[in-house]
């Protein structure tokens, strides 16, 4: 078996060509990232080089503090909100006496579908304060609970985090309904032997194998939370203000804005190291109960 | 071995399309136009030769080439005016012909790209903030030769010249809108309406947001998505007590601590909690606000001068605009000379390394003055760069008219948002201009900001 | 008694709560449909939810005639199916050999791969258009889908990666052991124990390319090449901006998409059983 599996041509052959196509278009330019946030750079022409000074009039930046405050309520919001539904959900539809889970494993999954553009637009007519949908249903209620949703310094971060939370639940739906469905049956068949109810069977048996799932979800939902921009773009423009920016948004108006290229790439690097300390660390957390589960 | 079979076919299709799609049209495309090309020179050549003197009657030049162009190409304001150039292109260069990229509403992002590898289009638009950053990098033709040699120099209305000329001194872009000013515009129905009297001073502002409010009508509509209008705001209040307004600021000749500045925060956001705009307006984008205002549920509006044909033609004889009004009733007579706008220059500009770059600078030219033209005739605005020979197809609105007859008087103008130069400056004041629309947000946390922003 | 029938309380408010839920998912489809047919006021003051009270058909005309819908729409066909392809190949492969195989740096190389999803693309936008006018791609398709590859890579790596490891290794030994080379044991056991996750998959990638504006409005140089978000470009002004016409090329661009998912979503569940029936 370990010759099997350390066959070193095929090794080569089947890491080839990720490698190749991922390390020309991607890896080269975010190279080109960390190089150029370095320089004092326009985003044309050669720049010149200064050291560390874009990363010190970043770590100055008091948007900078707020965009990394954002980022964390962004991700820790959309991590909980789209981890919970989604297995609540996941573990509904695959239950095969839920009546109509057809319709509904669709339903969950069409916000996905849908463009960000569309979503986007669809929140900004419902959140809107004067004719949207829930200030009018707030008062159609009685209820005096009328919201500036997008404009409120202090709140306007949870309520995009929300529009971005509600539309990718679906694909984290999607993912675990793949992960339960590739559960062998007799996994359960062993459970309700036991004399397991089907809560419990979920507890003891779906969710501990879900445990790649789940690393998947966390992964996707924390670095989407830190590298969040187009719904910031789209409904608020990182405002109002400057309340909803983020590491992204900042990037954005820098280099395109106010053509201060090397200073948005400073602010991108910072972002990619964040992400990969995210990554490590989801890592190790998972790592030792793999160790045991492989042996 | 048939699944086999079906794989490899369909494989070899995908790839046949790919391959074909992107390649054979290609080919053939240039084929077909090397082959017209080819003809027309040929008798271009000997027609040139013989009458190299006397060209046809309308026709500027001969010489032929197909000229990429990046434009505004979305709505009545941008593609009446691209329409009528082409026409009349066709005329005076008869063997140029246009390929139209229309631009993207994107932050420069293509436009950035393009020239960063050297895929810039012949001819393009482009703001004052995209020459700076594009002069240094050699990616902007300078014009002044071929604005002489077209007579694009000459045409430039004397009050405008302002347009032409980078700080440098070079022609970068042919300049097309001419100065362009703030208006803000009211509805006469609801003020007879409500028994209100157009305000000259900010309590008399205050008195009529209360009249409307109290009567279910917003007192202004603003699109506060947009930081150009939320800067432009700004700038009408802080013009009230210094006529830089946000120039002088982007010029570096002002500090944000400056009591014009605190005193111009302060009306804001006195105005916004007294509720003088939509309780949306954070969100609100220009077709919302300007449908507020059409609609007849909001009773002012601030927009360029540029929406007085669109407002004629929905509200008639019920729209017009009132000066600034102001902190007493002698700056607002004072201030009746000193307005916010103002143009920049900016417009069509070339791509030097072009293959046909003279040429295509003096299409440039070309087009700039129909766009003028075309303005002029069809979009009822005399306000633009040239001086040209045209007359408007329909009269200029009454309010038109109106301003037009008060240039003479006006002494002062500074700079709209998008004529900013110093580009921190504007992000900032844009951010922080939308930001004073929050109810919450005081007048020392904008003035630091703007500080900080112009620090940089 | 008392407590079956909190019980029973208790699954009905959680049922009520999953079909809401279902119908909020649902209805910006219908929001948009009712939206493309409106103008600008009614969209924005007068009639913000409702039916249309005029069918404004002309939208839909307008998005047509603005550009070449049918040539757009092929585009982005064959660089989506394409992007999907090549991604699920060439991710597939790599995670195999990272979640199975034994050499040095594979854990480096699943992070160095991982990179992709970490980088916004506005970041790298300006590289990335270098890169593919270098190779001479910016004139052919090949420069979108070699892109949205690369980007949807790491992604899709990380989801094969989870899944494999998620498998026991007892299938391919029983393989191994009756003499099965690498490449039959790939084909043979892993493609079809990691369906589910293809299937889950093929359609995000293929959405992903489907949707993307960013990277496609600065890489698309030829009319003839561009894809079917472009097509917004022809509506959107600086200051104004067509918006019913708007929600008709968004209608244009996603009904194809949510009518395919919905027809073929059983198609995909199908696929998912299979691959636990051949574990089983």
């Amino acid at each position: 078996m370990k010759k099997f599996y350390s066959n070193k041509l095929a090794i080569f052959f089947f890491t080839l060509p990720a490698l190749l196509v991922f390390s020309v278009m991607v890896f080269y330019p975010i190279t080109q990232v960390f190089v150029k946030s370095f320089y004092d750079w326009n985003g044309l022409g050669s720049g010149t080089f200064i050291g560390f000074e874009n990363y010190v009039k970043l770590f100055k930046d008091t948007v900078f503090k707020l965009s990394n405050k954002n980022a964390l309520i962004f991700s820790l919001f959309i991590t909980i909100f789209q981890i919970t539904l989604a297995t609540v959900f996941s573990l509904v539809v695959s239950d095969k006496r839920t009546k109509g889970r057809n319709i509904l494993r669709v339903s969950y999954f069409i916000p996905v579908v849908l463009s960000v553009t569309v979503v986007c637009q669809l929140w900004l007519a419902i959140l809107n304060s004067d004719s949207g949908l829930l200030n009018q249903l707030f008062k159609a209620v009685g209820l005096d609970y009328q919201q500036n949703w997008l404009s409120d310094r202090n709140h306007a971060i949870y309520v995009i985090a929300f529009v971005n939370a509600w539309q990718w639940m679906g694909y984290q739906f999607a993912l675990m309904m793949a992960g339960i469905k590739a559960i062998p049956n007799d996994y359960y068949e062993a459970a309700k032997i036991d004399g397991a109810s089907s809560f419990m069977a979920h507890r003891k048996v779906t969710i501990p194998l879900l445990k790649e799932t789940y690393k998947i979800c966390l992964t996707i939902s924390l670095t989407g939370g830190v590298k969040a921009f187009t719904e910031m773009f789209i409904m608020t423009k990182g405002g109002p203000g400057n309340a909803t920016h983020t590491l992204t948004y900042l990037m954005y108006k820098a280099a395109f804005r106010e053509f201060r290229y090397g200073y948005g790439m400073a602010s991108a690097s910072i972002l990619v190291l964040q992400c990969i300390a995210i990554i490590l660390i989801i890592n190790w957390l998972f790592r030792d109960k793999e160790k045991k589960e492989g042996k | 071995m048939k699944r086999f079979l079906a794989l490899g076919l369909s494989l070899v299709l995908t790839m046949s399309l790919l391959v074909g799609c992107s390649n054979k049209t290609e080919e053939t495309t240039t084929a077909e136009t090397t082959e017209t090309t080819t003809e027309t020179t040929t008798e271009t050549t000997t027609d040139s030769a013989e009458t190299e003197e006397a060209l046809p009657e309308g026709v500027l030049s001969l010489e032929e080439a197909t000229l990429r162009i990046y434009a505004q190409y979305s709505d009545d304001d941008t593609k009446v005016p691209y329409d009528y150039a082409v026409e009349q292109l066709a005329i005076a260069y008869p063997n140029v012909k246009l390929e139209l990229e229309v631009q993207a509403q994107d932050d420069g992002q293509k436009l950035m790209t393009y020239a960063a590898t050297g895929n810039l289009p012949d001819i393009f638009q482009v703001a004052l903030a995209q020459i700076e950053n594009f002069k240094e990098s050699g990616n902007i033709m300078a014009l002044n030769d071929v604005a002489k040699s077209t007579g694009f120099e000459d045409k430039v209305f004397e009050s405008a010249k302002n347009i032409l000329y980078n700080e440098d001194g070079n022609i970068y872009a042919f300049p097309y809108a001419g100065n362009e000013y703030v208006v803000w515009y009211y509805n006469k129905a609801i003020f007879e309406q409500y028994g209100v009297a157009v305000p000259t001073t900010y309590d008399e502002l205050l008195a009529a947001a209360e009249t409307f409010k109290a009567n279910d009508i917003v007192p202004m509509a603003i699109f506060g998505a947009e930081g150009w209008i939320t800067a432009a705001m700004y700038d009408v209040l802080a013009t009230r007590w210094d006529a830089g307004g946000i120039a002088k600021l982007d010029d570096g000749k002002g500090t944000a601590d400056e009591e014009a500045y605190v005193k111009a925060a302060e009306m804001m956001h006195t105005l916004v909690n007294a509720g003088l705009f939509q309780e949306s307006a954070t969100t609100s984008n220009y077709d919302q606000a300007s449908a507020m205002f059409l609609n007849g549920e909001a009773a002012m509006f601030l927009n360029g001068q540029w929406f007085m044909t669109d407002a004629t033609a929905t509200l008639g004889e019920n729209v017009d605009w009132m000066y600034y009004p102001s902190y007493d009733a002698a700056s607002y007579e004072a201030g009746k000379a000193v307005w916010s706008g103002g143009g920049a220059a900016a417009g069509y500009a070339v791509n030097p390394n072009s293959e046909h770059a003279t040429l295509a600078a003096e299409v440039a030219a070309f087009i700039s003055e129909k766009y003028c033209e075309a303005k002029v005739m069809y979009r009822g605005t005399p306000l633009v760069a040239l001086d040209v020979d045209a007359e408007p197809e329909t009269e200029f609105p009454a309010m038109m008219e109106k301003l037009q007859s008060i240039l003479p008087e006006i002494t002062s103008i500074t700079k709209f948002d998008w004529h900013l130069t110093n580009g921190t400056f504007k992000t900032t004041l844009e951010d922080q201009t939308k930001y004073m629309l929050v109810k919450d947000y005081t007048a020392e946390e904008f003035i630091t900001e703007l500080g900080n922003s112009l620090a940089q | 008694m008392s407590n079956r029938k909190k019980i029973s309380f208790g699954k009905a408010v959680f049922a009520l709560f999953c079909w809401f839920y279902a119908a909020i998912s649902i209805y910006p489809v219908i929001w948009l449909l009712f939206y493309s047919f409106k103008n600008n006021s009614e969209i924005f003051v007068t009639n913000p939810f409702g039916i249309p009270t005029t069918l404004h058909v002309e939208n839909y005309a307008k998005a047509w005639s603005q550009y070449n819908v049918p040539m757009y729409f092929l585009n982005s066909l064959i660089v989506s199916v394409a992007t999907v392809v090549l991604t699920i190949a060439f991710a597939l492969l790599f995670s195999y050999a990272t979640s199975r195989m034994r050499f040095k740096g594979r854990f480096i190389m699943t992070i160095y791969l991982s990179l992709g999803m970490f980088i916004p693309v506005q970041a790298i936008l300006i590289p990335v258009a270098k890169t593919v006018n270098s190779l001479g791609l910016d004139t052919t398709r090949w420069g979108l889908i070699l892109v949205y590859t690369a980007i949807n890579l790491s992604f899709a790596t990380l989801v094969y990666y989870g899944s494999l490891k998620g498998l026991p290794v007892e299938l391919e030994e029983a393989a191994c052991i009756d003499g099965a080379n690498i490449v039959t044991c790939f084909l043979k056991i892993i493609v079809p124990l990691v369906k589910p996750a293809t299937a889950t998959l093929v359609i995000y990638i293929f959405l992903n390319a489907w949707n993307e504006f960013i990277l496609a409005n600065v890489l698309v140089v030829k009319d003839e090449l561009k894809t079917l978000p472009l097509g917004i470009l022809f509506l959107q002004g600086a200051f104004t901006t067509d918006w019913g016409a708007m929600g008709a090329t968004m209608v244009i661009a996603s009904l194809p998409t949510i009518l395919l998912y919905v027809i073929f979503s059983k198609k995909v569940e199908d696929a998912m059983t299979i691959g636990g029936a051949v574990k089983g």
